[in-house]
């Protein structure tokens, strides 16, 4: 037997069909409004878990951006103490050549003794240099001096390491300890006790003292060459992490996107779709709704 | 013999006839709209003709009618439909409660955004590397416990509103226990009184359809069963008589929830609820107590770099240790001192409001002593005897690094989170495996739900299609019985006119 259709089915039915076109287009609807075709957990529970992971990696990298930031600065401006400490020894190398000219008085000792004195404190300063009110030399012990003016050559930095953190797992160390620039105070080379000696031996113009000093200052100036280079080295490296923390964020964003955004066109041109079927259930629906015998009965 | 007005007779029954027809038609139209309205229809029979068989018949031949009658009127129902809509109406009821439960969740954990829980902890994560940069400063050691509180807010305001949907979710079943019993209460009344008008003869056509009507509405929220006995319907769900003929014994939340934990209920919004309440809801409770009390509590093992003060010596190489979470971490590091004040270990970074072992996302909360100061946040794990004092080192980053690197170190999870599938990972893995349950779980009752609706609305269609008003149908019935009506009108009419001619026009021949 064929169906028996009543005015309340195809009612119900034209409801259920509109309400049907209804939530699509308001899906599409709410994808454009936020531009995203992942609003909830349920829109794509797979996805939603990737989601999360690039948010957060994302937010991670962001602080990791700062870190290098920060990290970069504090490189650049060992390298430009390290310059200064470099240019001052080479001026000591100037002197020291010059002290042993045999041709000197002793008053022209004396008066590059004075220079060198002065170097010997200025170098204390270097040594003691400070950066946002850290001490840059003294290792870990960055609230204390490493260098003690008065006795310098017998002072010791502290030789720990700062590390920084420029990825998950990924740490560098990014200070130099005085006693890798200076030595240390048992080091034969440190550079304060080599100061002091040649101003001593300028003082007592005793030319083999003088000449066994130079010899420390230059095994010293080679440390301090290798010292710099390795800062450059660093600085090299926190760039190159610097370049694939970029790259690292790219790629994430755009997984991101994929994950997270709605493909405009494609949901401009779903959504057309769905409004124009919705309208033409609507104007059916008022066609088959008001029709029925008693329109036609005299 | 025949009677003179024999026929008089046969024209009135069916003039009443038709009329009763048109009447039952004009009721119909009038009810198309009426929800649970089953179309009526007169049934209509030959009455019994005279000179029925017999001992004291005549002689005549033949049997002559004598018009028609009509014995009842009755329902077009079929119950088969009935039991079938209420199946799918009870599917219907669970799932779009689930369904409703779930999607509520959804907005409580309001992920992807840039608001929820994960946010927080990621700024809790990098609060500690940017203390790491400046580890001396108390800047940084404010931000830390700025976000600690964020973070200990946002787990004690997740759980808040868990534990409101759950309050909400009883009101709903209280609210519901006694729906049903007003409705149970109801049925009872029409059973008497259909048992009442059924003991004369009648069809109580629209009582029976209202009672149908409300074990409609029951049936989406309990699965009830139904058996039409002398007394009217016996309603029951699993062993609860909701209504026993005439009686509605109704039931109270304790006897429904004892009934759903014996495996009695079945679907229907109740199901619905107390899975929500019970289950679901419970499940997301206890997976993100599990995660809070991981974070604070649960065991990771971490290498100490070199140089680090652990347990009162430096150490000369890496050393691997397990501690007890963050608040494990945190003890192995140092405030910072002045000498000749000792350098202080510290202490717990989280507690817990009532004093307990176990960290739940309800009482977590962050130290007082933090919260009082934030020079109590340590960063350095290495102390140093420096002129005969011991001191901390304050450039010493050891413990802010860690504690950064404790968001992609693996925790182990208490074994009431392997619901989750997850024993071991990081906090974050927990986190979007968590929400990714979320997700799969609601879709999944989405989906459940729009099904079932279609099925409701389909078989709920095909009911219509059998007890539904067709408009067309009645008027071109209305226009039948009319013209039924008038032929009888001429009928008798033509009776009347043979009538007059032998009354008036007979006996006077030649006049």
């Amino acid at each position: 037997m064929a169906l028996r259709v009543t005015p309340g089915m195809m009612q119900s039915q034209l409801m259920r069909n509109i309400n049907h076109n209804l939530t699509r287009m308001q899906g599409q609807q709410n994808e454009l409004s936020t531009g995203l075709k992942l609003n909830k957990p349920s829109d794509d529970p797979i996805g939603i878990t990737y989601s999360l992971r690039y948010r957060s990696e994302l937010a991670m990298n962001e602080q990791y951006d700062k870190n290098i930031a920060q990290a970069k600065s504090l490189l650049e401006h060992t390298d430009t103490v390290l310059g200064q400490v470099n240019d001052v020894v080479q001026r000591v190398q100037e002197l020291v050549t010059q002290g042993l000219n045999d041709t000197n008085p002793q008053s022209g000792l004396d008066a590059i003794a004075t220079e060198i004195k002065q170097i010997y404190s200025q170098m204390i300063t270097f040594g003691n240099d400070q950066l946002n009110g850290k001490y840059i030399f003294n290792g870990q012990m960055t609230d204390k001096q490493p260098y003690d003016p008065t006795a310098a050559e017998t002072s010791n930095a502290d030789t720990q390491q700062i590390n920084m953190k420029f990825a998950a797992g990924v740490t560098v160390p990014i200070n130099i300890t005085g006693n890798e620039v200076f030595g240390a105070s048992s080091d034969g080379d440190n550079l304060f006790q080599v100061l002091k000696s040649i101003q001593t031996a300028l003082t007592s113009n005793n030319k083999a003292d003088l000449a066994a000093a130079s010899a420390k200052l230059n095994t010293r100036y080679d440390k301090i060459i290798n010292v710099r280079s390795e800062v450059g080295a660093r600085t090299n490296r926190v760039e190159l992490i610097d370049t694939r923390l970029q790259d690292l964020n790219y790629n994430l964003t755009t997984m991101q996107s994929n994950v997270e955004d709605a493909d405009m066109a494609e949901t401009i041109m779903k959504y057309n779709q769905e409004e124009s079927i919705y309208q033409a259930s609507l104007s059916t629906g008022a066609k088959i709704i008001q029709q029925t015998l008693v329109d036609y009965l005299r | 013999m025949r009677s003179t007005f024999h026929s008089i007779e046969t024209a009135k029954r069916a003039l009443f006839t038709e009329q009763a027809n048109i009447s039952t038609t004009g009721h119909n139209i009038s009810n198309a709209n009426t929800p649970g309205f089953s179309r009526q229809r007169v049934n209509l029979v030959a009455s019994r003709p005279i000179e029925a068989p017999g001992y004291m018949r005549t002689n005549i031949p033949g049997q002559l009618g004598t018009g028609v009658e009509f014995t009842s009127i009755t329902r077009v129902r079929e119950k088969f439909l009935d039991d079938q809509f209420r199946n799918a109406n009870r599917s219907l009821g669970e799932w779009s409660v689930k369904a409703d439960s779930l999607s509520k969740l959804e907005t409580i954990f309001n992920e992807p955004s840039d608001s929820g829980v994960r946010t927080v902890m990621d700024n809790f994560w990098s609060s500690w590397t940017d203390l790491a940069k400046d580890p001396e400063s108390i800047t940084g050691r404010k931000i830390v416990r700025e976000n600690a509180l964020a973070l200990v807010d946002a787990f004690n305001e997740t759980n808040k509103h868990l534990a409101d949907l759950k309050t909400d979710l009883t009101t709903n079943i209280n609210t519901m226990t006694s729906q049903i019993n007003s409705i149970s209460k109801s049925i009872a009344d029409l059973n008497l009184e259909i048992k009442r008008l059924k003991a004369y003869g009648d069809n109580p056509n629209d009582l029976m359809d209202e009672r149908d009507s409300l074990v409609d509405q029951l049936s989406e929220m309990v699965n009830v069963s139904v058996v039409d006995t002398d007394d009217g319907y016996e309603v029951s769900v699993g062993g609860i008589m909701l209504v026993d003929g005439l009686n509605a014994p109704g039931t109270s939340v304790a006897a429904l929830e004892a009934q759903f934990n014996g495996g009695g209920i079945v679907g229907g919004k109740i199901e619905g609820l107390i899975v929500s309440r019970d289950q679901i809801i419970t499940d997301y409770q206890s997976q993100l107590d599990a995660m809070v009390d991981t974070l604070a509590n649960g065991e990771i093992t971490i290498t100490l770099p070199v140089g680090s003060t652990y347990q009162g010596t430096n150490l000369t190489e890496e050393q691997t240790v397990t501690v007890k979470g963050i608040n494990g971490l945190h003890q192995l590091g140092y405030l910072f001192n002045t000498p000749p004040a000792t350098p202080q270990q510290a202490g717990d970074i989280f507690v817990t409001s009532d004093g307990s072992a176990t960290f739940t996302a309800e009482n977590i909360r962050l130290s007082q002593t933090i919260v009082d100061d934030p020079m109590n946040i340590a960063t350095s794990m290495r102390t140093e005897v420096l002129n005969g004092a011991s001191e901390t080192i304050k450039g010493n980053n050891t413990l802010a690094n860690l504690m950064a690197g404790l968001k992609d170190t693996k925790f182990q999870f208490s074994p009431v989170a392997s619901q989750n599938g997850i024993a071991s990972g990081t906090i974050d893995e927990f986190y979007a495996s968590m929400i990714g349950q979320l997700g799969l779980q609601s879709q999944e009752a989405d989906r459940q739900s729009t099904n079932q609706q279609d099925i409701v609305t389909q078989v709920d269609s095909r009911r219509q299609s059998v007890s539904g008003v067709s408009l067309d149908e009645e008027m071109s019935d209305l226009i039948k019985y009319q013209h039924a009506y008038s032929a009888a009108a001429r009928f008798m009419t033509a009776i009347d006119e043979t009538l007059d001619k032998v009354i008036n026009g007979m006996g006077v021949v030649g006049r």
